[in-house]
């Protein structure tokens, strides 16, 4: 049964009436035909007479041409009303379609992807929809990112499906939940298809679960297989005494069902530094250690591939783009690290003679030491770092970042309080509250210090007591205008830390924190997180040049350029002008065990609700009638034109 | 003399009275073309082919043809005594009296003839105008009429060449108009024609009544027809598409029709046999016949009447 929603039925018939009339009426009248000269009419005669014998096929033809555009008009009329039928009288669907771009649709299982996959199958969604429904496409991958505007044009959403492209990150469910919820509030028959691999976890976020209320949720599966092995920690740190060795820790996963053969390859600065050849068994997670590594000074990589035919890997196994495979996502197959470069750091040491402070400074060879008398202050030259030992004038310019120990006097940023004692034998003075979390107090034991003579100090409101004893603080740390400083309230020859360990780590941690050299954990940002890499903090802008060369401008705030990364490789980022030139790289993995999981999830839930299959989105079928009709109406226009013009009809 | 001699004379020469319209039917091209055309007639026909005609009438002429009996009231002078000395007759002297030929133009100036951009009109006033020259050149007597469904103009019979540019004003001055009648204008002719001769109709036959009628009236009357049927290859393939209302130019007669391809070929078809019908007729009746396409230009098909000879004996 057809309903009208277009102009209504009644009318229809009586416009319909009266064009049918009028059609008529001009066809029964005479046409007009061209007067036209001719030399001799007689031979005209001659073969109209012939012509004449034919003249009730002639009529048919005729009549066939009325009826003909008798057809044409009832099929406008038809296409006016905008006939439906009955179950097609609904309004139509606003549809949502994330579409998961995380590092686990990489995997190739199915071909060339399951992306591609997945945009393959949306494709036939997109092009059944309904000429009332609306649909924006999405990508889904640590951010959401809407490809289309919320259309029923097929061009449009076929473009944005082109312009999905896969990333290496995490896909954030909870986030792209909320965009579409929120896209889809207040609509008509809202629903969220979402294609994905399943790996998805809890639709859950810190503002609660996600609430899909009456929203259909459908879910298109893609992926077949689940054979894959991943690194899945890969971390990097020097030697803190000795800064030309480092240790890497590395560890790879096998998240699939089958054991795998894999080769363990670590490059350093391009050339080969160890090769390992691993029995992975299915589920098994496999540390490796790699201590007392030189060699590379910048990069590090590693890579999992597959073992061919039991040789030896490639000859050149860390060229770029060598041993892939192996697995069904390759995404997760290598790592990156890099290490900060070194360089020698500027030390001014204004003492009357500390062979504690002189000892510890040795330990280090990548410090250029000066030692200067108090009176002799400033020495000649631009240093990093001053050491004040027990002395405090006014920082001359080019000084660096000072460390005070055992301070006195007014020139100091800070308040030096009264003297203590350790006089109380139920409480021996020493370090009762560490900030452990410090960067300065890194591998340090200070609790275990005595002190017997210390003086107090007060910090700015700004500053930081990074160890204090119960009577006050006694190490603090702060910044003030263009500088950094550390003071510890204690002479060193009135404790027990210079021979402690602690003590040189203590001062070379100083040193580091000043010069920003980390001697931790080398470890790269996660993809699929904003970065917060740090850049001059006079800048609003740096340039981030990403693993395959392409620059993009990002901002800095607070001494940090901002950038929310999606691929995993080496990173540089550049700041300033050529006189105040600023460059740093840094490394960017994915080590996501979650993504690395890449068992493909045939159903989906959220919350209560469980996503059904995809449907009522059939290729070639759309709900309108009117357009059919219309299409009618144009093939049939076409056919008259041409057997008109071919004097088939007349 | 030739043509182009006269024109070498200056503002008085002969070319200084011909108009407009001959300057443009009957230019220097045209008329270079006479000339060449009287020159080829002369080296085709020279020899027992002269320009003048002889004729069986006997008459005064000194080259002996036959022999009569004598009947009363012929000349005694005629007698051939030594003929009467041998058979006792008496025989009368035939001798071939030379005259000189009388040639007809009976130009179809109806409307027919000046249908579209009036083609066939240009080509048969151009096709006269060349056999009236060779003609002339050959001292014969020329007379050209222009008829429809009446002799509608006459010029008075002339000869020699200098009166070339007579026909050309002649010629220049007719129009297309009024429809075909040739057996009623031919009758006409006829009747005031009593000088037989030769008579070239140039036509493109377009008659309602019958072409066939008009040639008979010549053949009946002892005149000698010559047949320049004018053709055009639009006639055969007009450019018509769609509903048309068509109309006979001359009668003003109307059909309706829807044209088509298949239309047009059978169209075509229907021409073409027409033609045929007159070759055929013409054939049948040893009535000499040309077909003057307005494709073929004018001298072509001058020559290729010498060739087939017939036009000048």
């Amino acid at each position: 049964m057809l309903h009208f929603v277009g102009v209504p039925l009644q009318t229809l018939l009586a416009v319909g009436g009266a064009a049918a009339a009028l059609v008529v009426t001009l066809y029964i009248l005479k046409l007009k035909r061209r007067p036209v000269p001719v030399p001799f009419s007689r031979l005209w005669e001659r073969i109209l007479r012939d012509k004449e014998a034919t003249s009730l096929f002639s009529q048919l033809k005729r009549l066939l041409s009325l009826l003909l555009q008798l057809a044409l008009l009832a099929l406008l009329l038809l296409a006016l009303g905008d006939p439906r039928t009955a179950q097609n009288l609904v309004e139509g669907r606003n549809v949502v379609v994330l579409v998961d771009a995380s590092a686990s649709m990489q995997a190739t299982d199915v071909s060339p992807t399951r992306l591609d996959e997945g945009k393959r199958q949306l494709t036939d969604v997109v092009r059944g929809l309904g000429g009332s429904d609306r649909m924006i496409i999405a990508q889904m991958d640590a951010a959401v990112t809407p490809l289309s505007t919320l259309t029923n044009e097929v061009s449009e959403l076929e473009g944005a499906l082109a312009a999905i492209k896969p990333s290496e990150t995490r896909a954030d469910f909870p986030r792209a939940l909320r965009f579409a919820t929120d896209t889809l509030r207040g609509l008509p028959n809202p629903e969220i298809i979402v294609v994905s691999d399943g790996a998805l976890g809890q639709a859950v976020d810190p503002l609660g679960a996600v609430d899909l209320a009456d929203t259909k949720l459908s879910f298109i599966s893609v992926g077949e297989g689940s054979k894959n092995a991943a690194i899945t920690g890969f971390s990097v740190r020097r030697y803190p005494l000795d800064k030309s060795r480092y240790e890497v820790m590395l560890e790879v996963t096998n998240t699939g069902k089958e054991d795998l053969d894999l080769d363990l390859v670590l490059c350093g600065d391009g050339s080969l530094t160890d090769t390992t050849r691993l029995r992975l068994k299915a589920g098994e997670r496999l540390p490796r250690f790699y201590p007392n590594l030189s060699g590379a000074s910048r990069t590090l990589e590693a890579k999992l591939a597959g073992v061919v035919s039991g040789s030896d890997p490639a000859p050149d196994p860390c060229k770029p783009g060598a041993l892939v495979g192996g697995d069904d996502l390759p995404a997760d197959d290598v790592a990156y690290a890099l290490l900060p470069e070194r360089r020698r750091s500027r030390i001014q040491v204004v003492t009357t003679g500390n062979m504690y402070l002189e000892a510890a400074l040795l330990l280090d060879e990548y410090l250029d030491v000066t030692m200067v008398s108090p009176k002799r202050y400033p020495a000649d030259g631009k240093f990093d770092v001053t050491i004040f030992d027990g002395v405090a004038p006014p920082p001359a310019p080019g000084s660096g970042h000072i460390f005070y120990l055992n301070p006195s006097g007014k020139d100091v940023p800070f308040t030096v309080d009264k003297e203590i004692l350790d006089d109380n034998p139920n409480a021996p003075l020493g370090f009762d509250e560490l900030d452990e979390k410090h960067p300065i107090l890194r591998y340090t034991e200070l609790s275990g210090a005595h002190v017997w003579r210390a003086h107090l100090l007060k910090p700015e409101k700004e500053d930081k007591v990074v160890g204090a004893s119960v009577r006050g603080p006694m190490l603090i740390a702060g910044r003030r205008a263009g500088y950094k400083f550390v003071a510890l309230g204690i002479d060193l020859r009135d404790t027990d830390l210079p021979v402690m360990i602690s003590w040189p780590l203590l001062l070379l941690n100083v040193i580091n924190d000043f010069v920003e050299e980390d001697t931790g954990y080398i470890s790269s940002f996660a993809t699929g997180t904003v970065w917060r890499i740090p850049a001059p903090s006079q800048l609003e802008t740096a340039t981030l040049v990403d693993p395959s060369g392409v620059e993009r401008t990002v901002p800095v705030q607070d001494g940090r350029a901002v950038y929310l990364g999606q691929r995993s490789g080496i990173y540089t980022v550049r700041a300033g002008t050529d006189a105040d030139k600023y460059e740093t790289m840094f490394a960017a993995n994915l080590v996501d065990p979650q993504e690395s999981r890449i068992e493909p999830q045939k159903e989906l839930a959220v919350g209560e609700t469980k996503a059904g299959e995809v449907s009522g989105f059939t290729v070639g079928v759309r709900r309108e009638i009117w357009a059919y009709l219309l299409f009618a109406v144009i093939a049939i226009s076409v056919i008259e034109w041409l057997t008109y013009h071919r004097r088939v009809t007349v | 003399m030739g043509l182009l001699d006269f024109f070498s004379r200056g503002p008085k020469s002969l070319r200084g009275r011909t108009t407009a319209a001959d300057d443009e039917l009957f230019d220097d091209e045209f008329q270079r073309k006479l000339d060449y055309l009287a020159m080829v007639s002369k080296r085709v026909f020279s020899g027992a082919m002269r320009a003048e005609r002889r004729t069986r009438k006997t008459g005064s002429g000194v080259e002996f043809a036959d022999h009569r009996d004598y009947a009363a009231g012929d000349d005694i002078r005629a007698i051939d005594w030594s003929a009467y000395s041998r058979f006792q007759r008496l025989l009368i002297r035939l001798y071939e009296e030379e005259e000189d030929l009388s040639i007809y133009f009976i130009l179809d100036s109806s409307s027919s003839m000046g249908f579209g951009d009036g083609e066939k009109q240009r080509h048969a006033k151009r096709i006269c105008a060349a056999l009236a020259y060779v003609a002339l050149a050959n001292l014969d007597r020329v007379t050209i009429v222009s008829a429809t469904d009446e002799l509608s103009g006459r010029m008075p019979e002339t000869r020699g060449k200098a009166r070339i540019f007579r026909i050309f004003r002649f010629l220049s001055g007719l129009k297309s108009e009024g429809h075909t009648d040739l057996e009623d204008s031919l009758k006409t002719f006829v009747a005031q024609h009593k000088r037989k001769g030769l008579a070239v109709l140039i036509s493109d036959l377009y008659d309602a009544k019958g072409f066939e009628k008009g040639i008979n009236v010549l053949r009946y009357n002892k005149f000698e027809p010559f047949v320049l049927h004018v053709t055009d290859p639009n006639d055969r393939s007009p450019e018509l598409r769609g509903d048309v209302r068509v109309y006979d130019c001359e009668s003003g007669e109307e059909r309706e029709v829807t044209v088509t391809q298949k239309i047009l070929e059978r169209y075509a078809k229907a021409y073409d046999g027409y033609v045929e019908q007159v070759k055929r007729f013409c054939t049948k009746k040893q009535v000499a016949y040309y077909e003057a396409s307005v494709d073929v230009p004018f001298d072509e098909l001058i020559l290729r009447v010498f060739r087939r000879g017939g036009f000048l004996r």
